[in-house]
């Protein structure tokens, strides 16, 4: 089959095969939209807590009103003690209890150090995370007022003598040292921007290894024939050629249409990002005709590739960090195209970098391409002596794709 | 219907694709996932300095962000330019910078500002390093104040006071270190075990037609000698579940132990009621396999249902983002997906110790999902008598 033909054969079946149309169009389409519609809010906001205030007294009330305020954190209810609060904790109406000592006031009134206490439901890290930022952004503007507030001989204010200090003076003595955070790139720590890229990386290669996979096996199942080796050479040329066509517009509409849809990073520059997906799709293609090739049931592709996809996110090390992955998985890790391809996308389209700082894994991507391809054809070549001896004295079939 | 049984095992015994999806894929990712995260919290992450001060307090704050368990300073830097390029390059997950004339302006009270840069689109590092970061510079103000008070004849315990007047202590209910692995491999594991176990069930039934093996199998099942009797495809259907639900239970409850009894996760309800959860999401888990497989007839229209459905439970189940922060409508849907009911269970039975009671809703589904074989019996026989295999 000639290199024209098997590419016009294999467009028309991927747009007439059901599961292959399935896979190549229709989950690229739809699926990055549903995660993103899962995630799009970004950040847990107004966390539900219930507030335990042993001392009532105005400056309690004062913490609890602040905390109440700040983003994160939703004060629902007050209850007269722990036991109580606990009942909230175990309908799950509350995600944490915040506990105020009934010494706070006296403390703070005679310099004394006092302990808030939170307790933080640990069903979700960012329920923790916001109960404790409240919190801590709470105690520290208290913190700061105390240091300076006129409480009737205020320990510190007297010791730095600044009692009727001016405003500057105070200013200085409540933070010596000024700090900003800033967070890069996304801005919000928004979940969605923070996990989306990473699987749509991933989206892109599972759905064209089984889309591989599944006409592989079609083709298998039904006998489809070519009758030499350089024929299977020319034939697979055209079918690579035909899957990097469809999987280029995919590709654009869920690395560049699906963030602008949902707001997502995407400072990057357009022409880098196109010459790192080059490898990426040659390397996964060859990756899928290699797996594609084995198995004798042409459903039995999901049964490989599906399960992969949530050890693959973590692979890649953008959720768990992979600076904190042992060093085996992280070796592991590299043979997998997902890998690099989420890293560099995420590097080059949500951080602004350029072709050059992602070097490592746009050379590791043409490394795993040119590997790949050498896979594939002993993949495609066993398949086709496996073939020939079945075969042998009647006309040639092979089973490649 | 106990032949019937017989014949399955056999044929999963038979079957080496059957081991893999019942016994070595599911194994491979608990090793996996559990090995990977085995440090718990992530710890000793590379950041950058940027020191334009090069004073001794400068670098001693180098030193401290380096002593923290998170941060490893990992190398220093001429500018914030050339460390956000570093951090574009995934060099350092985050920098620290400390402008030129620091510690003039510390000692002559002139408020210096110092700043530090995280990036969230790595979010697990940027969190912690922020915490980290956010510390150290809180203890750098301390510290400034601290000389300033000692100067002036403050003692030691009345310090403390002054410096930091309320505290707050952090209680992580059941995962006081804040462990990863617990907090994701809990749910991500018995995620992945159902994926397996829905295709396992799917694979199975489509298998039959796909071989041409289901009239043999209803045959064997028509004791009374009528093959299109509800009795027939009943029994044909139950002593195939039976016996993959027996493999199933018995590797779920491999990993149970493997994660409460080897690893220590935490487990205050105890293992034997985390073993009955573990059974109770395996025959839920059955129970939609068989919803998919009978709604879609075909073996590969079957197997899509499930890998779609299957892996946006991971994300739907609220485990990682909160269900509270997700569309409404989304809310609404969690409940079709059983490891939404299972993360429930989990969370209430062993993170916090309640009694599976209080949480019986959500086991109720559970059983609500594994029933759903019962209304398909009269379906999977036609399926079984009257669908031919097209690839």
């Amino acid at each position: 089959m000639t290199i024209n033909n098997s590419f016009a054969q294999t467009i028309r079946s991927i747009f007439t095969d059901g599961g292959a149309l399935l896979f190549c169009i229709v989950v690229p389409l739809v699926y990055p939209v549903l995660y993103s519609l899962i995630y799009n809010r970004e950040n847990v906001r107004e966390v539900p807590v219930t507030v335990v205030d042993e001392c009532r007294s105005p400056i309690s009330r004062d913490y609890i009103r602040r905390l109440d305020a700040t983003a994160d954190v939703r004060v629902t209810g007050h209850a007269p003690d722990m036991l109580t609060a606990q009942e909230g904790i175990k309908k799950r109406d509350v995600y944490g209890i915040v506990r105020i000592p009934s010494d706070f006031h006296d403390a703070l009134m005679q310099g004394r150090q006092t302990h808030v206490q939170c307790y933080c439901d640990m069903s979700g890290m960012l329920y923790y995370k916001a109960i404790l930022t409240a919190n801590t952004d709470v105690s520290l503007a208290m913190n700061a007022e105390v240091k300076v507030a006129d409480l009737g001989g205020n320990p510190v204010a007297m010791a730095s003598g600044i009692n009727g200090g001016t405003a500057e003076q105070r200013g200085v003595l409540q933070h010596p040292v000024r700090y900003e955070a800033v967070s890069l790139f996304n801005a919000q720590s928004g979940f969605a921007s923070f996990l989306i890229p990473a699987v749509l990386v991933l989206v892109i290669q599972q759905t064209m290894l089984l889309g591989i996979g599944l006409l592989a096996g079609t083709r298998r199942e039904r006998g489809v024939r070519t009758s030499t080796e350089l024929g299977a050479l020319s034939t697979l040329t055209g079918v690579a050629l035909a899957f990097i066509a469809v999987y280029i517009p995919v590709s654009a509409y869920v690395l560049c249409v699906v963030p602008a849809m949902f707001d997502l990073p995407q400072i990057g520059s357009l022409w880098h990002l196109a010459m790192l997906m080059l490898p990426f799709l040659v390397a996964v293609f060859n990756l899928g005709i290699t797996v594609a090739t084995l198995p004798r049931h042409r459903e039995t592709i999901f049964l490989l590739v599906v399960f992969t996809s949530v050890p693959l996110l973590f692979l890649t090390g953008v959720s768990w960090p992979g600076a904190a992955m042992p060093d085996f998985w992280r070796y592991f890790a590299m043979i997998f195209p997902s890998t690099h391809g989420a890293n560099a996308y995420i590097r080059i389209y949500a951080m602004g970098a350029t072709l050059a700082d992602v070097r490592h894994e746009y050379l590791m991507l043409w490394a795993l391409a040119a590997f790949y391809a050498f896979t594939a054809w002993l993949s495609v070549r066993f398949v086709f002596m496996k073939k020939r001896t079945e075969n042998a004295g009647h006309a040639v079939e092979t089973a490649e794709i | 219907m106990f032949r019937i049984f017989l014949r399955e095992l056999r044929r999963l015994a038979t079957t080496p694709l059957c081991w893999f999806m019942l016994v070595g894929g599911p194994l491979f990712c608990a090793i996996l996932l559990t090995t990977m995260m085995q440090d718990g919290l992530p710890s000793d992450l590379p950041v950058g300095m940027v020191d334009m001060d090069r004073t001794s307090t400068s670098r001693n704050l180098s030193r401290n962000i380096d002593a923290f368990q998170i941060c490893r300073v990992s190398g220093h830097y001429a500018s914030v330019s050339e460390a956000r390029k570093a951090m574009q390059r995934g060099e350092i997950y985050a920098f620290y910078y400390i402008p030129e004339g620091t510690t003039r302006k510390l000692q002559a009270q002139q408020q210096p500002i110092v700043s530090f840069y995280t990036n969230p689109q790595y979010l697990v590092a940027a969190s912690l390093t922020y915490k980290d970061m956010r510390m150290m510079s809180e203890l750098m103000g301390g510290a400034a104040t601290r000389s300033v008070l000692k100067a002036r004849g403050v003692g030691n315990e009345q310090l403390m006071g002054m410096l930091q007047p309320i505290v707050i202590d952090c209680h992580p209910i059941s995962n006081p270190s804040l462990n990863y692995n617990v907090y994701l491999s809990n749910i991500l594991l018995p995620g992945v075990f159902s994926l397996f176990f829905l295709f396992m069930t799917v694979y199975g039934i489509g298998l039959e037609i796909k071989e041409n093996t289901a009239d043999e199998l209803m045959l064997s099942a028509a004791i009374d000698g009528r093959m299109t009797s509800l009795g027939t495809a009943f029994r044909a259907l139950f002593g195939k579940l039976a016996a993959q639900g027996l493999v199933m239970h018995l590797v779920s409850w491999l990993l149970m132990a493997y994660l409460y009894g080897v690893l220590h996760f935490p487990c205050q309800c105890g293992l034997p009621v985390m073993l009955l959860i573990a059974s109770l999401f395996v025959v839920a888990s059955q129970g939609m396999g068989v919803l998919m497989i009978c709604a879609l007839p075909g073996l590969r229209m079957g197997l899509s249902f499930a890998s779609l459905w299957g892996v946006i439970s991971f994300s739907i189940c609220g485990m990682s983002f909160p269900a509270m922060a997700m569309p409404e409508w989304v809310q609404g849907l969690t409940v079709l997906f059983p490891l939404r009911h299972y993360y429930l269970l989990y969370v209430n039975c062993a993170l916090d110790g309640y009694p599976i009671l209080n949480v019986w809703p959500f086991a109720l589904a559970l059983v609500g999902f594994a029933l759903l074989p019962l209304l398909f019996v009269r379906r999977f026989g036609r399926i079984m008598l009257h669908t031919a295999y097209a690839p």
